[in-house]
């Protein structure tokens, strides 16, 4: 077996995937780089001191072991030169040297990758999730990071949907960072995979996860800004994905919410402006029926009270004090009407006494 | 015969014992000595008893003093022996003469002056239900003990007062007027800008003795409101003012020339608070915060920023409404009726929902709101929301309604509730259990289809739905409202923790 060697030669941190792929090239397979011998490898012309050191101590390691613990932890590997290795992530520049996932690999379907804060407001939470079930159900796959916030709600949209939906990690696709998200990494597993370039075992280090962002747009055909700060690393990956010649999508917002602040000025640059997921179909030429129709019919006649509250809410959280204010109510009043429109859906409370609407009637 | 007889009381926990203090002289060695389970303050009492008699002027005599406190199975603690065991001696050496039904109690300076000790209305009290007429007290402690009506309370300054007099007796004059502790609230609702809805919810939770939940940024004025609720909590009655001034007596917390709380206490505890200080405790439990606010409220300000396990701590006292204690195979009671109200932030910056100041992630907010233990939120019925009050509300000359218009509505509202629960022994919707909430809420049938979507859709639990009802109930008695009615449950949803 020397796909033992080659998981071996994957698996050393400290040595660069490029150097990996020289190593490899120049004595023909990984089972040579291992056999290698120590005399030989100070005469390798390529390797710094440093890695001629490290890979001396690597090759003490047990190659057995490595395998058994993949097999163990059911990761399949898939280095560059596969055959089965993304073909749009060949296009890129720096290419991981190997991946490693859990789950299936399925790029073939149009692709989109759905990013933002890991903080946003219900407004970026709202369209992440309407935009990824919409595009789950028309057969897009989502590709995102399994982060906080939009990269969660991507995931679980795709996957409300019945969807393919791919978590691109930043730590080895053994470990789920964040924890909380646990329920999302064993769903993702069932319904797309997990994927990682960082072997088994790996932290996830602050330093992985920029980088991870070009596999994000590298796996994707467009990829779709939702809300970004003014330095979010969500722009790492617009940035990346306009490198690699993907097309970008971005969320307008109010000019005045700082969360809005990168994606407006992705707009101002040149991004593509996100105004609804009928048009970002159409411009993907995705076929796809989204709008389900229901809408209208669940069209509800409001009572007075609450279609005043209702006309007073937006996506930006109200409190219960500015809606007394304004609709000059007594608080009781305000306080039914509001649980009205929240049993009928409408009206989320976002935080205590702090409302938003969440769908238009 | 050299023996003397003499009545008095010890304080354990919060229950009093009476103790029959004898003294024996007889022929011996020369020794002074104290028996019958006492603790070291009373031992202690030798020294201070034999300096005091001196400097009265009386020598004790070279023989064999034993002084015994029965029953010997109680732990006596405390100074309030002095007096009693100085006055067994006088009687042995026939210097005072005996008396019955007269209880003594009072610590002894080397001087001769006789000190107040604590819990003397506890004392007091406890006698008059004994049976005892007179009682012979500090003069620092005469305006407390005067509380209780229906006895002869004898004021003493000095030791010689009772030797000269042979047989104390209350001097003319001494008999004054006696006044209450009336410490106004700080703060008027009325000139608390805006921040209706908390206002609302406090008049809720007041009037049904519910426990609250302030949430908001800093300096939104969740303090502020806090500080106005002894002004809007209705008036004690004299059962009630007697009850609690016990407890102030116990913690020496009052003031000797004021000793009567009239006003509910309002604690306000600092989160830096022990265990043992917040539910009581110590070698010898003494009242803690929980019990020195009875009858009134408990303020948490930062609740998230108490210790878990002191919060914790609360869980029973809130259930019980009292507090057990257990110290060497004693169980002291405590009692703990109060309404919690607690305040916190939002999240860890304090300014959730607003963006453009809050940087805290989905993850920060509930890794702080769970800082706050569930069971415990489990237990408090109203959740109120204090934005941060704009410009205008500063500016703004207009008067809010006033805590005492406030006040009279909560009154009203406790009238009717104390009307229902005549037969039952709770006072307010707030101590409701599950029998009596479905006793005495009756839903109406169309609104039966509101709740069950209110459970489904807003994911009540069993105990939250309780709650609500419980708080809906509140509201619909402050309209003076027969039954709850939907437009009731709906605004008590409002009001659920979420």
């Amino acid at each position: 077996m020397s796909e033992e060697y080659e998981i071996w030669l994957a698996g050393i941190r400290h040595l660069g995937g490029k150097k990996k792929k020289l190593l490899r090239e120049k004595l023909g397979s990984a089972r040579e780089v291992y056999n290698i011998e120590e005399t030989q490898i100070e005469k390798v012309p390529f390797l710094t001191e440093n890695e001629k050191e490290v890979l001396k101590i690597e090759k003490k390691r047990d190659i057995k072991r490595i395998n058994e613990e993949m097999n163990e932890k059911e990761i399949n590997f898939l280095p560059y030169y596969s055959k089965n290795y993304p073909k749009k992530l060949k296009e890129i520049y720096s290419p991981p040297y190997a991946l490693y996932y859990k789950g299936s690999l399925d790029l073939e379907a149009v692709s989109v990758g759905i990013v933002g804060s890991r903080a946003p407001t219900p407004y970026g939470e709202g369209v992440a999730l309407e935009v990824a079930e919409a595009l789950g159900k028309a057969g897009v796959t989502i590709v995102s990071g399994m982060a906080r916030g939009i990269d969660s709600i991507a995931h679980r949209g795709a996957l409300n949907a019945g969807g393919l939906t791919y978590g691109i990690l930043g730590c080895g696709v053994d470990i789920c960072y964040p924890r909380e998200h646990r329920g999302i990494y064993s769903d993702l597993i069932k319904c797309g995979g997990v994927l990682s370039e960082y072997p088994p075992n790996t932290k996830p280090f602050k330093s992985h996860f920029p980088a991870r962002n070009r596999i994000i747009s590298g796996l994707c055909d467009s990829v779709f800004v939702v809300e970004a700060r003014k330095r979010s690393g969500s722009l790492i990956t617009a940035d990346m994905a306009l490198e690699q010649g993907r097309e970008v999508y971005a969320l307008p917002g109010p000019i005045t919410s700082p969360l809005s602040e990168g994606c407006n000025n992705l707009i101002q640059e040149g991004a593509n402006i996100f105004l609804s997921v009928e048009k970002l179909m159409e411009e993907m030429k995705i076929n796809g029926k989204i709008s389900d129709g229901n809408s209208k019919q669940n069209k509800k006649t409001l009572e007075r009270t609450e279609f005043l509250l209702y006309s007073c809410l937006d996506f930006f959280p109200k409190n219960l004090e500015e809606l007394v204010k304004v609709t000059k109510l007594d608080i009781g009043e305000v306080l039914k009407g509001l649980i009205e429109l929240e049993l009928e859906g409408i009206v989320k409370e976002i935080s205590k006494n702090y409302y938003v609407k969440i769908k238009e009637i | 015969m050299a023996f003397g007889k003499v009545l008095s009381a010890c304080i354990d926990g919060m229950q009093v014992h009476l103790v029959q203090v004898e003294v024996d002289i007889s022929n011996g060695l020369p020794l002074f000595e104290i028996i019958g389970c006492l603790s070291s303050e009373v031992k202690e009492a030798t020294k201070r008893v034999r300096t005091a008699l001196r400097n009265t002027g009386i020598y004790m005599p070279a023989k064999h003093v034993v002084a015994n406190l029965s029953p010997g199975t109680i732990r006596k603690r405390g100074s309030s022996f002095d007096l009693p065991v100085a006055i067994g001696i006088l009687q042995a050496m026939e210097q005072v003469k005996k008396e019955e039904k007269t209880l003594y109690a009072g610590e002894l300076s080397l001087d001769g002056k006789v000190n107040g000790i604590p819990g003397i209305l506890s004392i007091v009290m406890e006698g008059k239900k004994k049976g005892i007429k007179k009682y012979v007290i500090p003069s620092e402690n005469y305006r407390e003990a005067a509380l209780v009506k229906g006895v002869e309370i004898v004021p003493v300054e000095f030791l010689s007062e009772i030797i000269m007099e042979n047989t104390p007796r209350l001097k003319t004059g001494r008999e004054r007027k006696i006044k209450g502790n009336t410490r106004k609230s700080t703060v008027d609702f009325g000139e608390i800008k805006g921040q209706e809805g908390a206002k609302r919810a406090m008049e809720i939770a007041v009037s049904g003795g519910h426990n609250i939940l302030m949430i908001g940024p800093p300096g939104s004025g969740k303090t502020l409101i806090s500080r106005g609720v002894p002004g809007i909590l209705p008036p004690m009655n004299q059962e009630e003012m007697l009850e609690v001034t016990k407890i102030y007596s116990l913690a020496k917390l009052i003031n000797p020339m004021a000793p009567l709380i009239q006003e509910r206490p309002f604690r306000k505890v600092h989160h830096n608070v022990t265990k043992a200080g917040l539910i009581g405790g110590g070698m010898t439990p003494s009242p803690g915060e929980i019990t020195l606010s009875h009858k009134g409220v408990l303020f948490l300000d930062e609740l998230s920023e108490f210790k878990r396990g002191v919060l914790e701590a609360l869980r029973e006292p809130m259930d019980d409404r009292s507090i057990s204690i257990l110290r060497r195979q004693t169980v002291y009671h405590f009692p703990a009726e109060f309404i919690l109200v607690g305040a916190c932030n939002p999240c860890p910056c304090g300014y959730y929902p607003d963006v453009e100041r809050c940087s805290c992630n989905a993850y920060e907010r509930e890794q702080y709101q769970a800082r706050i233990s569930k069971p415990l939120l489990d237990r408090i019925d109203l959740c109120i929301e204090t934005p941060k009050i704009t410009f205008e509300e500063i500016q703004s000359e207009k008067q809010a309604e006033s805590s005492k218009d406030i006040q009279e509505r909560v009154v009203k509202t406790r009238k009717i509730q104390e009307r229902r629960f005549e037969k039952e022994n709770i006072g307010v919707n707030g101590e409701m259990n599950i029998s009596q909430i479905k006793k005495y809420i009756n839903l109406q049938p169309e609104d039966k289809p509101l709740m069950e979507k209110a459970f489904l859709r807003l994911g009540l639990t069993a105990r939250s739905y309780h709650k609500v009802l419980k708080v809906a109930r509140t509201i619909a008695d402050m309209e003076g409202q027969k039954e709850v009615e939907s437009r009731h449950l709906k605004e008590a949803l409002g009001y659920r923790i979420r």
